[in-house]
């Protein structure tokens, strides 16, 4: 019994008290449909590096867990010993406003940024679901960028500096906490996205944006995918400076409680997101408007101000793939060309005809959620959907699948990424495989 | 090095594209930085492959290589210290792809950073990053050093705007980082990369976004009889919540240079000026230029001018770009430091800057990226006077040592290198260094590739020397600093 066991002390001791047991507290805690023996809660980057030097030397596994937001994401650990869950590391370390930057502990939970960040007329630049509970951490290490990148760059873009918890017990900070700096590597670039299968991350240092004094959203109907997304690639080659763009098929549109009008049943939208001053917004709207009439864009459904960011937190949840159950549904991110959206959408229509697409048509990015049925993934279905994805090289990642479908959610890694520095960096930061490796791209590591 | 090296290198490359006569080496042997170095041998490969053989070459015989774009470095990443190869890629210089739709474009590494924007101008786009020496450094260095420039604040660095490089690896490998879509599978090895100063290898091809072009922007001079009150306009700018795309400021040392050599019209008896430009759409940049000049005025500007004309605004900007080169009204040597602080900070460390200046007896130019809090101090001396050689670097240290201390960085954009090696120390500790070695390790297990830089080795700022003796630094770190360690 892990209760009576002298590491259970010893990592007691570690987290000042924090760690959980008994298997119906574990139950809380679940990753990939498994249920851990333990749970730590650290407060500090400290703690947590404690516990994860405990746990390899032990010679277990643990997996990261922030707000729990993603836990239904696959592959799942074959058998999940430990959960570090920071979701009690959390709280502003420093905050300047005039500097554009703020610090915070990893557990910080997305929404109370914001709302620190607001009270300063600024934001953080990031429009992941679930921001009462997801964390800044979390969110890094699941890359979960939305549309708003297209205005203001990714999380790693906006992301100045980190201090992690390696395995072997240490911790160490990288790049900055000021806006700008090149000194030394940006090594923690190399967690952002890592899935927690590198280290912990503990502490952040943000990049912030003034939050646009006006704001306004423009839905727009159309015929066709092809059309909206021309319309979009428009728009973003365009001098207006959109905030954001996200494109829905005919269904995912009419998940979208807080547009005024449903779009019609057959019909494509186009949701543009625009900032700045009054005037900007007027412009940004009109110029959009006429871009998306040259590419028979109609009906065109203008949000105010103050119910932008009702409306936005649906189109974040279609996106992360939290409109759906998630036992009902297979959800995969599409990354690839901008000009390139309109096959891709093409080909998964074909493969899947009743999977819902959401995408961000500017950079490129297709959310399809695929309804989950053993029968639509048959091996044959899987593999030639594969091969197109191979010959226009987009790449794919599973956000989440029902546990009977865990097997056949592993995308196929693309010849062009380079498997060995992958694991050399996997080997060199974490050599004790402590951070669940199944978790990181199938198949790369 | 001996002569079957440098005919191999012949028949890789080409005859005419290897040099070793003292006289071609000398090119080679400096950059914008104080350090000098000359190589054994330039090999200039004029494509991948070559580059790749170039490399598994000098793996092969154990010597040190170093990738050189068009040497306007400011802290000595591309020099040959200790000797070895250094590999230009100045004739690697095509723009192989401008795809408009896609907003991106695929260059060799030695295509110089203004060509991009040139080329892609025709499709109403540009490469934003912009540093002052644009129209030569090459897109392989900007990459390397992840450079900045004049447009950072509001537009990010050159790490924002690379979608994907092709790198030969230290071992000779050819291998791709990124690609031409975001968010490759498995870790983002691209953005570890960018900024590494060539010493995790050597860019081969470089995959960049293109931006659409601003409709309009309007730039703004404001003139300030005191720096204090020019450093608190910069934080309430921002603090308002107005990103300009530039916020840039000078003190009067330097506008009394830039005068006597560019004549911008820069008013030579204010204490500093700032030049802001901002930029959007056709209906908004108006009302956002009133809106700086009123936080402009309200911190007591005795004047803010308004560019009417195309040539007015190039002449200022041209007046800011010149600032480093006139610095030679004063002396034809000066030493540039490159540090970073929160920008709140910015009177604070100015009157730390002045009180160094006063302390060393050596005058000191500001010109820099005030928005982004990132300095430039230019201190002046007289290379022919040892002692003020000296003095110059202790004062350059002083500095970083005040950046840091208000929670800054020793470099903002012009890199570490050989330059601010030892400063390191002071930004980082042991166990911080010791993440970046084991990273350097993947990539260039043999320190064959630009050896000796980014890492402490010595005793400048003094703390790396002492936790060597002391033995805080480990041999893991001993190992990724070179042999001079």
């Amino acid at each position: 019994m892990l209760g009576s066991h002298p590491f259970a002390s010893q990592l007691q001791q570690a987290v000042g008290g924090r760690v959980l047991v008994h298997p119906r507290d574990c139950d809380d805690y679940p990753v990939g449909g498994a249920s851990p023996k333990l749970v730590a809660s650290p407060v500090g980057v400290q703690e947590a590096a404690r516990v994860a030097k405990l746990i390899g030397d032990e010679r277990e596994r643990l997996v990261v867990r922030g707000g729990g937001t993603k836990s239904s994401r696959p592959p799942c650990a074959d058998a999940l010993f430990a959960v570090l869950d920071m979701s009690k590391c959390e709280g502003v370390l420093a905050y300047e406003p005039g500097d554009l930057t703020i610090s915070v502990k990893a557990g910080t939970k997305l929404a109370h940024l914001q709302s620190v960040l607001a009270r300063h007329g600024q934001f953080f630049p990031c429009d992941a679901a679930h921001a009462a509970r997801a964390t800044i951490g979390g969110t890094l290490a699941a890359s979960a960028n939305g549309a708003l990148r297209q205005r203001y760059g990714s999380l790693r873009d906006n992301t100045l500096g980190m201090r992690v918890a390696l395995s072997d017990g240490t911790v160490a900070f990288s790049g900055a906490k000021v806006v700008k700096s090149v000194a030394g590597y940006d090594a923690y670039k190399l967690f952002i996205g890592s899935l927690g299968t590198l280290g912990v991350i503990g502490e952040v240092t943000l990049k912030v944006s003034p939050l646009p004094g006006e704001q306004a959203l423009v839905a727009i109907r159309f015929a066709s995918a092809r059309d909206a997304a021309d319309a979009a690639l428009d728009v973003a080659r365009s001098p207006l400076f959109v905030l954001a763009m996200t494109l829905h098929d005919p269904a995912a549109g009419t998940r979208i409680r807080g547009l005024p009008r449903t779009p019609e049943e057959r019909d494509w939208l186009l949701v543009i997101r625009c900032g700045g001053s009054r005037s900007a917004v007027r412009r940004q709207l009109d110029g959009a408007v006429a871009i998306c009439e040259r590419r028979r864009g109609r009906d065109f459904l203008e949000t105010p101000h103050e119910a932008v960011a009702r409306v936005w937190a649906d189109i974040a949840e279609l996106a992360a793939g939290d409109a759906y159950p998630s036992n009902g549904f297979v959800a995969a991110r599409f990354t690839g060309l901008p000009a390139d959206v309109p096959p891709l959408v093409d080909a998964l229509r074909r493969a899947w005809p009743t999977c819902e697409i959401t995408a961000h048509p500017a950079v490129g990015v297709v959310y399809a959620h695929v309804p989950a049925d053993a029968s639509t993934f048959s091996p044959s279905t899987i593999e030639a959907f594969w091969k197109a994805c191979e010959r226009s090289h987009w790449s794919v990642q599973f956000l989440s699948a029902p546990p009977a479908l865990a097997a056949v959610a592993r995308a196929p890694i693309p010849p062009s990424i380079p498997r060995g520095l992958n694991q050399k960096v996997k080997a060199a930061l974490d050599p004790r495989g402590v951070f669940d490796p199944t978790r990181g791209a199938a198949g790369l590591l | 090095m001996d002569s079957t090296f440098i005919d191999r290198l012949r028949k890789l490359v080409g005859r005419r594209h290897v040099l070793a006569d003292l006289d071609d080496l000398r090119s080679y042997g400096y950059d914008a930085s104080l350090d000098r170095a000359l190589p054994d041998v330039v090999a200039l490969p004029g494509s991948a492959r070559e580059v790749a053989d170039v490399v598994a070459a000098c793996v092969d015989r154990g010597y040190p290589f170093v990738a050189r774009g068009a040497g306007t470095g400011l802290s000595g990443g591309a020099l040959a210290e200790g000797g070895g190869v250094v590999i230009s890629t100045t004739r690697m210089h095509r723009i192989l792809e401008l795809d408009a739709l896609n907003r991106l474009a695929v260059v060799e590494p030695g295509v110089p950073n203004a060509e991009i924007s040139a080329a892609a101008a025709a499709h109403g786009l540009r490469f934003v990053p912009d540093p002052s020496s644009q129209a030569v450094c090459t897109i392989g260095g900007n990459i390397a050093e992840n450079a900045g420039g004049l447009h950072c604040l509001a537009y990010g660095v050159t790490a924002n705007h690379v979608l994907g490089v092709e790198v030969v690896t230290a071992d000779g490998e050819l291998v791709s980082l990124g690609g031409k879509t975001v968010d490759t599978p498995g870790y983002d090895l691209l953005g570890c990369f960018i900024g590494s100063e060539g010493t995790l290898g050597i860019v081969t091809q470089a995959t960049v976004r293109l931006e659409p072009m601003h409709e309009a922007s309007r730039t703004l001079l404001a003139v300030y009889d005191s720096i204090e009150n020019a450093s608190r306009a910069v934080s309430d700018i921002i603090g308002s919540g107005i990103i300009p795309g530039a916020l840039e400021m000078m003190d009067r040392l330097t506008t009394q240079a830039v005068e006597e050599s560019v004549h911008a019209g820069f008013p030579t008896d204010a204490e500093a000026i700032l030049i802001i430009e901002v930029d959007g759409v056709r209906e908004a940049v108006d009302d956002i230029a009133q809106a700086v000049r009123e936080v402009c005025e309200r911190h007591a500007a005795r004047e803010v001018r308004l560019a009417q004309s195309p040539d007015e605004r190039e002449r200022i900007w041209r007046g800011r770009k010149g600032a480093f080169g006139a610095m030679g009204r004063y002396s034809p040597t000066y030493y540039v430091q490159d540090g970073v602080i929160p920008r709140t900070r910015l009177p604070e460390v100015l009157r730390e800057v002045s009180a160094v200046s006063a302390r060393f007896g050596l005058r000191i130019a500001n010109v820099f990226h005030a928005g982004d809090g990132n300095i430039h101090p230019l201190i002046i001396f007289n290379a022919d006077d040892p002692g003020e050689v000296e003095r110059a670097v202790v004062a350059g240290d002083e500095i970083l040592r005040a950046c840091v201390r208000h929670g800054g960085s020793i470099s903002g954009e012009h890199g570490i290198g050989t330059e601010k090696r030892d400063c390191m120390t002071l930004q980082f500790a042991p166990a911080d260094l010791e993440l970046m070695a084991r990273v350097k390790k993947v990539f260039n297990a043999r320190n064959l590739c630009n050896p000796r830089k980014m890492f402490p080795t010595s005793r400048r700022c003094g703390e790396g020397a002492r936790k060597l003796a002391s033995g805080e630094l480990s041999p893991a770190l001993a190992a990724a600093a070179g042999p001079a360690f």
